[in-house]
């Protein structure tokens, strides 16, 4: 990063295997990639280590000490014995099926609310705009914990409760979700849709053919949160929810907290189940993902 | 009850109340009258029991379903943590299932707002096949009546461990029997150990100074009385406990879940556990399993205290014959005696700890304790009262930490407590 | 947020379209949100508890808050959290987006993986934390190891909060590192090379440059952690159990809230009252930090 840096040209490479450059395409140095490489790496051990450790522990087996000092990182006898036993105590695969079926229709109403109404508050104008954005900011500053018994009473008066849709329903199109996709709207360029304008597509065609695919990585953010939240949810489901047909994994994994408290093995085999699927989907979507950041989703 | 609901209605009107005003208004309740024909579906809540004992229960409902033809019961099953909330939502909601599995202090509540059955008008022949002190549980001062069969108790032995008893020099055969050998012995043990092993894991809770002898609430109910000076005694004692390391440095934050873990890893001597507890070591700690010494609750009374569960009937029930025949046939003796033997817990039932199961040695320990816990249970007492709620369990929690730190004398802590408790107690009334 | 200006003929739309587009989302938020914390601030007028219909008590519940510790322990702690907090969220997303912005081989693996924190449910990063922290779990064994000896996180009033401020970072740090390599992306390259021309090392450019270029960003993240940490929940309940570490000294103002209004004894009035001024607070918050900023603009 020094201004020699700068003035070499770029087709000379000193060390051919260690040829890397940023993102404006000049090299970087050596040691200050090895510092970078290094710097990487323990902020990798801090952010994922945590993790890893819980899937050891899930993957110890009943002999293995795991409470030592020093303490063992990886388990000396491996075994899904644990994840047997999760499986033994809850129908596991029962409730990730439902937990699976509410996060994924959470997905689909919150990419679709929030898209419309976000290009409702982003790009039309109509009298009463400044109040349907008001409305969206406010919802996201209530605190939640305070008015869920009301929320349930609202669900029943609906007919809604014990059912996965009454599940879905408060959370099927977030706030902040909303805002989300306003502001990727906002920062589309006004020229694109003003071209269609003139061609005679309707409001319904510019939103769909055009502002639309141009915000695809804001609504691979919005799927994330949308599954994230309703994947990880107790509480509300928790209420909602009677019948043990149709509990979700959180609930679920729930019994083990409070049945087998004292086994930090099953505890933690249950909390690897409920942390797979959100980093598989991550990392499926991470693309999308990363590109939806570059459109300025999350831009004031 | 119900001119205050029409005069809340009003009001409410008045107010605009939003529409999840109360679900407790209406008279839209079943009768109390459980001498019809025992038909029709209904609903039976449990708490945290599907995971171990799925099969118990699915048998259970087909007898009955057998015996009742017409009847259809549908199970569900909570797990452990919210189930309050879960009960409030559905109270206020008007969703509440049409037998719910409850512990007395959950009963209170819903018996003042009208959901609970009473079951001394509507199931009084049945007393007399429970223990009275059992049956006595779930009656709410304040209100008549009784407002949920008592189902299984609970109690259990004080866990040692023997090796940190030898190491500290204390006698691993002759555990501490009294409130000043256990405080004596703990001192010892901390002092021995340099701080490094503590005996007891857990703050005083509202049962620990009933059982130290503490009058926890005057006679009419209508006030709490626990900053006496004995409770003031207790409090004293284990401060300096606390102050010497043999209360547990993080008492102040435990949970049973913690203390028990800390005293499967040896780093508290001692610990109140149940039957259910003896198993656990077995297979986690083989190491600790040779070394455990059992030994009787401490208590001042003479009495131990125990854990009841109940099985309340929604008094809006549609279905008011079944509901309460089946709370009485989950409670029956039979049925308790049977799920007695599948999991360490006990029947409240009389004359059921009676039999052989409950007074027959066969030179096991799990026998030996639930023989010892069996007797004890003939008079033990349910000492945390009814009425005490969880804000209340908070507040005195926070107030007797207060105390420990030293941060408040343990008479003015309890006085404290005493005041909020006092206050939670007018408003819930 | 500034009302852009579109172009007048993509204005003219069809009067009812609009509205049909905002419908859902307005009919969900008004119905599952806006319409119970109404019921909500009407209730903080009135002594109702869970099961039994209140009566109007007028202001009684926020006198009474005057004059109840625990609402002023729990003030200092959502409080504290927000110092504690936002600072560190506001510097070190900006240096880890600075560290991961460059295109060096792998960078897309370690930008995902920062970023799983962020993607697990915050009851499952308590339970990680509650035994890495625990007395026996392994920061402590590696402390022990190194010779430090164990220390009690989970059970000093003070390294509670502070562990749980820890885990609120740690949690957050791949979410606002995403939102400043946005931010970034933006910064044009001729600045930092005018900078580099006129002899600014690496640090002279991060302040004349960096700084002032993702300033904006800045103060939305500021605006967006003291919010989110003045209502911090899960974080501290999971950490410090439900009443709230020693001697409850470790209750944040939304735990009051979730204590005193839940269970079959509930006083939702009073809880109303709580989450009524936890809502003005963050309102309030939100316009300070705003504020602030547009004073140091002008």
């Amino acid at each position: 990063m020094s201004v020699l840096e700068k003035v070499r040209p770029r087709q000379e490479p000193v060390v051919r295997e260690l040829r890397v450059t940023d993102e404006h395409g000049r090299r970087v140095r050596v040691w200050e990639l090895v510092l970078r490489y290094a710097l990487l790496l323990a902020v990798l051990a801090l952010t994922v280590g945590p993790f890893l450790w819980q899937l050891s522990t899930s993957l110890k087996g009943p002999t293995e000490d795991i409470f030592g000092s020093p303490p063992e990182f990886l388990p000396s006898h491996p075994t899904l014995h644990n994840y047997e036993r999760v499986a033994d105590t809850i129908p596991v695969w029962d409730y990730a099926l439902n937990s699976l079926k509410v996060a994924s229709a959470s997905v689909v109403t919150n990419c679709v609310g929030s898209a419309l109404a976000g290009y409702a508050l982003a790009r039309l104008r109509y009298r009463g705009r400044g109040v349907a954005t008001l409305v969206f900011v406010l919802a996201m500053l209530v605190p939640v914990e305070g008015i869920i018994i009301a929320q349930f009473t609202t669900m029943r008066e609906l007919g809604l409760n014990n059912t996965l849709i009454g599940v879905v329903l408060p959370g099927s199109i977030g706030a902040m979700n909303v805002l989300l996709m306003r502001n990727a709207f906002r920062n589309l360029p006004y020229e694109i849709e003003e071209a269609a304008y003139v061609d005679g597509a309707n409001v319904w065609q510019r939103f769909w053919r055009i502002a639309l695919p141009s915000v695809k990585g804001t609504l691979a953010v919005v799927a994330i949160f949308a599954f994230m939240g309703a994947w990880d949810d107790f509480l509300w489901p928790l209420i909602v929810l009677s019948d043990p047909d149709k509990f979700t994994l959180t609930i679920g994994l729930n019994y083990l907290h409070g049945t087998f408290a004292n086994d930090e093995r099953l505890v933690a085999a249950g909390t690897v189940i409920a942390v797979a699927p959100l980093i598989a989907l991550f990392a499926c979507l991470q693309r999308y993902f990363f590109r939806g950041v570059g459109e300025g989703a999350v831009k004031g | 009850m119900r001119i205050s609901r029409r005069t809340f209605a009003a009001a409410a009107v008045a107010l605009v109340l939003p529409l999840s005003a109360c679900g407790s208004g209406g008279d839209d309740g079943g009768s109390t009258d459980a001498s019809g024909k025992v038909e029709g579906n209904i609903t039976f809540q449990t708490w945290n029991l599907r995971a171990n004992f799925k099969p118990y229960f699915e048998g259970l409902i087909a007898d009955f379903e057998k015996k009742y033809p017409g009847t259809r019961v549908k199970w569900i099953d909570q797990p452990a943590e919210g189930y309050a909330d879960k009960i409030s939502a559905d109270a206020a909601g008007g969703t509440l299932p049409d037998v719910v599995n409850v512990s007395p202090d959950l009963v209170a509540p819903l018996a003042e707002a009208g959901l609970a059955l009473d079951l001394d008008k509507a199931a009084g022949k049945y007393r007399s096949e429970y223990l009275d002190g059992a049956w006595a549980s779930h009656r709410i001062p304040g209100l008549s009546g009784t407002y949920a069969f008592p189902w299984y108790l609970n109690t259990g032995p004080l866990f040692y461990n023997k090796s940190l008893f030898t190491k500290a020099g204390l006698d691993p055969s002759t555990p501490p029997k009294t409130y000043d050998e256990l405080f004596t012995d703990a001192l010892q043990m901390a002092k021995k150990t340099d701080g490094k092993v503590a005996t007891l894991a857990n703050v005083p809770t509202i049962e620990d100074f009933g059982r130290y002898g503490v009058q926890l609430m005057n006679k009419e109910g209508t006030g709490f009385a626990f900053n006496d000076a004995k409770g003031v005694g207790l409090l004293t004692k284990y401060k300096e406990l606390y102050d010497a390391k043999a209360l547990d440095p993080q008492a102040l934050t435990a949970t049973p879940e913690s203390s028990g873990k800390k005293f499967l890893t040896e780093a508290v001597a001692m610990n109140p556990g149940s039957a259910l507890d003896l198993g656990n070591f077995k297979k986690q700690a083989p190491g600790l399993y040779k070394n455990i010494g059992i030994t009787d609750q401490i208590t001042s009374t003479g009495h131990v205290n125990m854990y009841v569960m109940g099985v309340m009937v929604n008094s809006r029930t549609k279905h008011t014959p079944a509901a309460v025949a089946f709370a009485h046939f989950v409670t029956d003796a039979q049925n308790q005696m049977s799920f007695a033997e599948k999991v360490a817990i006990f029947p409240s039932t009389a004359g059921s700890l009676d039999d052989p199961y409950f007074t027959k040695e066969d030179g096991t320990d799990e026998t030996r304790v639930r023989i010892a816990a069996a007797k004890s249970l003939k008079n033990a007492v349910n000492y945390t009262p009814v009425l005490f709620s969880e804000q209340m369990k908070t507040a005195l929690r926070n107030e007797v930490a207060k105390a420990l730190q030293g941060k408040e004398s343990p008479k003015a802590a309890l006085d404290n407590a005493v005041k909020a408790c006092d206050q939670l107690l007018k408003q819930q009334g | 947020m500034a009302t852009p200006t579109a172009p007048s003929r993509v204005r003219r739309q069809l009067p009812t379209s609009p509205w049909l587009f905002a419908a859902p989302g307005l009919l969900i938020t008004g119905a599952f949100v806006l319409h119970p914390f109404v019921s909500t601030v009407v209730n903080s007028f009135t002594d109702r508890r869970t099961l039994i219909p209140g009566h109007f008590v007028g202001l009684a519940n926020f006198r009474e808050l005057l004059h109840d510790d625990m609402f002023w322990t729990g003030l200092r702690n959502s409080t504290l959290y927000i110092v504690g907090v936002v600072p560190a969220l506001v510097i070190l997303p900006l240096l880890l987006a600075l560290l991961v912005q460059k295109n060096i081989p792998g960078i897309t693996f370690f930008r995902s993986a920062f970023y799983t924190p962020v993607v697990a449910s915050i009851v499952v990063v308590g339970l990680i934390w509650v035994w890495l922290l625990d007395e026996r779990g392994l920061v402590n064994s590696l402390l022990e190891t190194v010779g430090i000896g164990r220390v009690g996180f989970l059970s000093d009033q003070w390294l509670l909060l502070l562990s749980a401020m820890a885990v609120t970072v740690w949690k957050g740090l791949g979410y606002y590192m995403i939102i400043y390599l946005a931010a970034l992306a933006n910064v044009p390259r001729e600045l930092h090379e005018a900078a580099a021309v006129d002899g600014a090392g690496p640090v002279r450019r991060f302040l004349d440059v960096t700084v002032p270029a993702v300033r904006p960003t800045m103060v939305l993240v500021a605006a967006l952690s003291s919010v989110a940490a003045f209502k911090v929940f899960s974080e501290v309940y999971l950490m410090a159990g439900p009443s709230g570490g020693p001697a409850g000294e470790d209750t944040t103002l939304v735990m009051l809230v979730q204590r005193t209004g839940t269970g079959l004894t509930g006083r939702v009035g009073y809880a109303s009252a709580l989450s009524v001024v936890v809502f003005v607070v963050t309102v309030a918050l939100m316009l300070l930090v705003l504020r602030a900023d547009r004073k140091e603009e002008s």
